[in-house]
């Protein structure tokens, strides 16, 4: 890596980091270095002030609390990965931490660096939109949780101040009838997505939709919510049909452009594709349906 | 000494047992490493532990370093360059441009098509990220920094990339600086009779015709290019270590290029991590790193990066074809018709022998006995990087093969023919060789029908063929594809009154030398890149001489010390160099038996050598024997008086011929038809090399050259937008496949070995890589034929292949084929 030069700092605390994100000159915050360490590899960033945030051991975390699951800046795709909490509980995060760049990239990428970076290709803000979860910004003036909703405004660009720290997202812990999934296209592993569906679905007691979560990556200026499909399942059971017009709805929604990761039609119908993927998985786990295939493959 | 080697005969002593693979003890027998062991690599051992040597690993005392300023234009007149900014910085030692050059007449270089290319750009930048400036340091970064800093001013011109276009009138012209060239044309090629194939054509019952493209590719080898050029002014003399596929022809282009004698070069190619053709040219970027190091008096070094690497240097294929079957109602061949639009990039610089401008492009006619053939090519001069080198192939015979494998399942599918069927009734008959081609290629051997049948039965043809019905009658979401490819290469160039670089014949060398303790050092004029030379050759000699594999040595890569020799591509190291080893070993044979008989106190006609146990002996008396290790300190301690002392040959190698590996491939793929991805479910490779040298070294050559056609056919191309801006140069964008994206191979074997090869052997190395792009299409377009698809072009990702999905009523919703249990007891099922 040839990177120009640039000012490295190491804070040990979230006060040190929120410090010297008070007094330093345009700083840049390195965490996992997923996508900063490319840019600056290309020298497409030259920063010339770094501060490093690896150093602080509390915000490594993957838990449950206040009724939240919680992860800390630093914890990595991989943790993600390796979680039996994620595992047995968060479906959605379950498929997609497998599916984030590449293994090596997975094991120091971090999910909050990817939810800051906020490239719509980005898979964990569809999972963030999908679930309604929040964003915890630490800065001067302490903590703020920004909703998923409120968070992305651009590409690369977010409603986080300059000098705050993200220093934790979070996704309230699932009711008892609730699924969730998350289904990528991509051409190969490493790649970005050519289009992603996160999902989540919450039931009644009587197999009824009670909400309708979800969030498309790759197919709009940000990770963006399909809110028409969303409406239109809430308050209905489960079909196929009902799932198809949802994905009919979200690709509607969504606003592609033609890439070397496909042309506008295609990724406009594998977002239809992928809802209806996703739709059906997290129905499934929320244990509301047994999907059954006519023929085999 | 006898000039005329004893050729063993290859069927019977080198034969392995068909389906039981190596069997030692049938071979060589001994345990000693010869023909058809797989003995580990001894490469092996560095790499594995971390301890290779490649030119970035090279350090010199006070080395400063080499980064090169380009051009972000693809197109543009140089206004002025100002490089004082840069030399102002720390550690910038200075800041070279053509003008610099210019004075020590280095500002241009021959390529190996014999066109100039700049150096440095001198008037006008004719592709993106062309050379413009070397910025020379005390370090890296600083290099890099000092580069970020040289000022161009670019007088920008309208660009053209489309080799169509380029050759449009009004096309923007590439090459103004070049004398009588008024457009972008480079030159015509034809071969063949086009009058008899015209009128096969006219008289056949069925013609078929498909346009497709064979897309740039880069080899991406993963050590990029790079040099480290030590000029010694006290002993004249520059040593040049770099990325090398052939360190001979570079010492003596560098010479020609650089004016300082041959004997005062040195090209060193230490360990090289991969080459596929890419390090086969000579670049700008080493002539720099020589030159600053001659102005400078010091040792200078440039690596290049990742997106140079794609962005600059040779890419491969870019060949823009149309294809024409003639055949009978039964589905006979009897004609074929090519046309091509190559696109050549800003230089005419591919790499292959001279005297075919489209390399070995003219085998087109395959496997196949085909009465009449013709082929037609037009290159053209773009604004784009120039190339044409021949990525893991012999020179153009992968364009050649893809077009006629997809035309003969094209002609199937029009015939409503099984393609097995079909390619069963037109092979060259394995009693028909040697073969001469339409086309005038002298095929030494083969067994097409036996390589076919065997992939077929390892694939399980005939459940293939019904699963992939069953699944169209039900309407699956899941079709499935079966694609064969029953290939023939040619690789082994010379002969060298045929095939030349720059003027040089294509000839191979090998120099054995015995010591005095037996064991023994094999110099050879082939440079590894990965391919395992330095196992392979041992194992030759292994064989030739009885000794064992461990106690030979094989050194390459360094032109003070190495005889000359064409260097390795084009799969001709074993068919030239491996000759050589094998010669030069009987060679050293043959000074044995006189040795063994003035120690064994016998008449040298009465000294015999036993294959099996690798020993001399005196005839009728086999306990009577010496080994070679006795004999070789007899060579140096009791040299017999009418010989000279010292136990050594050397062997310059003429190829009689070239050789002809072959080969089928069957590829089974499911397609989603709701997505169009693509998966492998099933990947068969049969190939026939001739005599086995190592098989587990084969057997390696095979895998990572069918993961290279599995990126060729699904994710690789070099890509351009409008302005001339590469859109794939990186590793981002342009996309080699992962472990992840590659399945289990079946690998088999048949062999059918060299009639003229000493050993019997012939090039495997890129069997693969030429053979299974045409296996992997016609597979996805097999899935889709019966819906009338004849074609999808390369890479096939996955939007590709959905368009053609929907374009032909295939593609899928998931609501299809699904219904939803909502029982109040329903469990959460298994996926």
């Amino acid at each position: 890596m040839k990177s120009a030069p640039f000012e490295h700092h190491e804070p040990d605390t979230v006060d040190e980091a929120v410090s010297l994100l008070e007094s330093l000159d345009d700083p840049t915050i390195l965490a996992g270095g997923q996508s900063l360490v490319p840019m600056l590899r290309f020298r497409l960033a030259n920063p010339d002030v770094v501060v490093d945030i690896n150093g602080i051991d509390s915000l490594d975390y993957l838990d449950e609390g206040d009724g939240h699951l919680r992860l800390g800046a630093l914890a990595r795709h991989a943790d993600v990965e390796d979680s039996d909490l994620i595992d047995e509980k968060y479906g959605s995060f379950a498929d997609a931490a497998p599916l984030v760049a590449d293994p090596q990239i997975r094991n120091r990428g971090t999910v909050v660096g990817s939810v800051a970076q906020a490239d719509p290709k980005g898979d964990w803000g569809s999972i963030l939109l999908a679930h309604e979860g929040e964003v915890i910004a630490t800065g001067p003036d302490g903590d703020r949780a920004i909703p998923a909703d409120e968070f992305f405004l651009l590409p690369y660009d977010t409603t986080l101040g300059e000098q705050e720290l993200i220093t934790e997202i979070r996704v309230p812990e699932p009711a008892p009838t609730e699924g969730s999934a998350y289904h990528k296209l991509k051409r190969k592993t490493g790649d970005y997505a050519m289009a992603g569906v996160g999902v989540r679905l919450v039931f009644d007691d009587d197999g009824v939709i009670e909400s309708a979560g979800i969030g498309m990556t790759a197919v709009d200026i940000t990770n963006a919510r399909a809110t028409d499909a969303e409406e239109h399942l809430e308050g209905e059971r489960p079909s196929p049909d009902l799932f198809a017009t949802a994905g009919e709805l979200a690709a509607e929604q969504s606003n592609p452009e033609s890439d070397e990761h496909g042309g506008a039609d295609y990724k406009e119908r594998m977002v239809d594709v992928l809802t209806q993927r996703a739709l059906s998985d997290a129905a499934e786990r929320a244990g509301t349906v047994t999907v059954q295939r006519r023929v085999t493959q | 000494m006898s000039s005329e080697p004893d050729t063993p005969d290859a069927e019977t002593e080198y034969q392995h047992d068909d389906d039981g693979g190596p069997d030692p003890e049938k071979h060589c027998g001994h345990g000693r490493g010869g023909m058809g062991e797989e003995v580990t690599r001894k490469e092996d051992k560095r790499f594995i532990t971390g301890r290779g040597n490649y030119v970035d690993d090279i350090k010199k005392p006070g080395m400063l370093h080499c980064e090169i300023v380009r051009s972000p234009h693809a197109h543009a007149r140089i206004e002025e360059i100002d490089g004082s900014r840069a030399e102002a910085m720390d550690g910038v030692v200075a800041v070279l441009t053509a003008e610099d050059l210019l004075e020590h007449d280095l500002a241009t270089m021959p390529t190996l098509m014999d066109d100039t290319q700049d150096v440095l750009v001198n008037e006008k930048v004719k592709f993106q990220s062309q050379e413009v400036a070397a910025v020379i340091a005390t370090d890296r970064y600083a290099a890099k920094d000092g580069a970020q800093k040289v000022e161009v001013d670019y007088d920008v011109l309208d660009p053209v990339v489309d080799a169509e276009e380029a050759l449009e009138e009004d096309a923007p012209l590439v090459r103004d600086e070049l004398e009588d060239q008024e457009d972008n044309h480079i030159f015509d090629w034809d071969t063949g009779d086009k009058e008899a194939t015209e009128t096969v054509f006219d008289e056949a019952a069925v013609t078929v015709e498909e346009d497709m493209l064979y897309q740039r590719l880069h080899p991406a080898p993963i050590e990029t290019c790079g040099a480290v050029a030590d000029w010694d002014p006290g002993m004249d003399k520059m040593t040049v270590h770099m990325t090398s596929q052939a360190p001979h022809a570079h010492r003596t282009l560098f010479s020609q290029v650089s004016g300082i004698p041959e004997h005062k070069v040195r090209i060193v190619s230490p360990d090289v991590g991969g080459g596929f053709g890419n390090k086969v040219p000579i670049y700008p970027g080493y002539v720099v790193a020589a030159a600053a190091s001659y102005v400078l008096e010091e040792p200078v070094k440039w690596i290049e990066e990742r997106s140079e690497n794609i962005q600059t240097t040779g890419f491969a294929r870019d060949y823009d074809m149309t294809g024409e079957l003639a055949a009978t109602e039964d589905g006979v061949i009897e004609g074929v018709k090519v046309d091509v639009l190559a696109n050549h990039g800003a230089y005419n610089a591919a790499a292959q022998p001279s005297k075919f401008p489209a390399g070995f492009f003219n085998i087109f006619t395959g496997s196949y006995d085909i009465e009449a053939a013709y082929g037609s090519l037009t290159a053209a001069f773009t604004n784009t990087a120039p190339g044409g080198v021949a990525y893991r192939c012999s020179f153009r015979v992968t364009e050649a093969v893809y077009l006629i494998e997809r035309m003969v399942k094209v002609l199937a599918d029009e015939l409503e023919m099984d393609p097995a069927e079909i390619r069963r009734r037109n092979f060259i008959p394995s009693d028909a060789f040697p073969y001469e081609s339409a086309t005038g290629w002298n095929y030494d051997s083969g067994d097409y029908e036996k390589a076919l049948d065997k992939a077929l039965e390892m694939a399980d043809y005939d459940h293939y063929r019904e699963e992939q019905q069953r699944r169209i009658e039900e309407d699956a979401d899941k079709l499935i594809g079966i694609g064969i490819s029953s290939f023939t290469e040619v690789v082994g160039a010379g002969p060298g009154k045929q095939c030349d670089i720059a003027g040089i014949e294509m000839f191979d060398s090998a120099d054995l030398r015995v010591n005095p303790t037996g064991n023994a050092v094999l110099r050879v004029g082939v440079q590894t890149q990965g391919q395992g030379h330095e196992t392979t050759f041992a194992q030759i000699v292994a064989e030739e001489l009885g000794m064992d594999v461990d106690s030979i040595t094989v050194e390459h890569g360094d032109t003070d010390t190495e005889p000359y020799g064409l260097g390795t591509y084009g799969s001709r190291s074993t068919p030239v160099a491996g000759a050589a080893a094998a010669v030069a070993a009987r060679k050293v044979r043959d000074k044995a038996k006189s040795i063994a008989a003035n120690e064994l106190e016998a008449a040298e006609e009465d000294i015999e050598w036993e294959r099996e146990s690798g020993e001399f002996h005196v005839a009728g008396a086999p306990d009577r024997s010496i080994t070679i290790t006795e004999i070789a300190a007899g060579a140096y301690m009791n040299h017999p008086g009418d010989e000279e002392p010292g136990l050594e040959a050397v062997n310059y190698y003429d190829p009689p011929e070239m050789t002809y590996p072959f080969g089928s491939y069957i590829v089974i793929v499911e397609i989603d038809r709701e997505t169009g991805e693509v998966d492998f479910e099933k990947f068969v490779a049969v190939d026939d090399c001739g005599n086995r040298i190592n098989p587990m070294i084969i057997e390696g050559q095979i895998h990572g050259g069918l993961a290279q056609g599995i990126g060729t056919a699904m994710l690789e191309k070099v890509t351009y937008d409008d302005n001339g801006n590469v859109t794939g140069g990186d590793f981002m964008n342009y996309l080699l496949p992962t472990a992840n994206e590659i399945p289990n191979f079946d690998t088999g074997h048949t062999v059918t070995p060299s009639p003229h090869h000493p050993i019997g052997a012939k090039g495997v190395g890129e069997s693969p890589t030429v053979g299974s792009p045409p296996a992997i299409v016609n597979a996805v377009v097999d899935a889709m034929s019966h819906a009338g698809v004849t074609h999808v072009e390369m890479p096939m990702t996955p939007d590709v292949v959905w368009e053609t999905l929907d374009e032909v009523g295939l593609a899928h919703q998931p609501a299809h084929n699904v219904e939803f249990d909502l029982g109040d007891d329903a469990e959460p099922a298994d996926d």
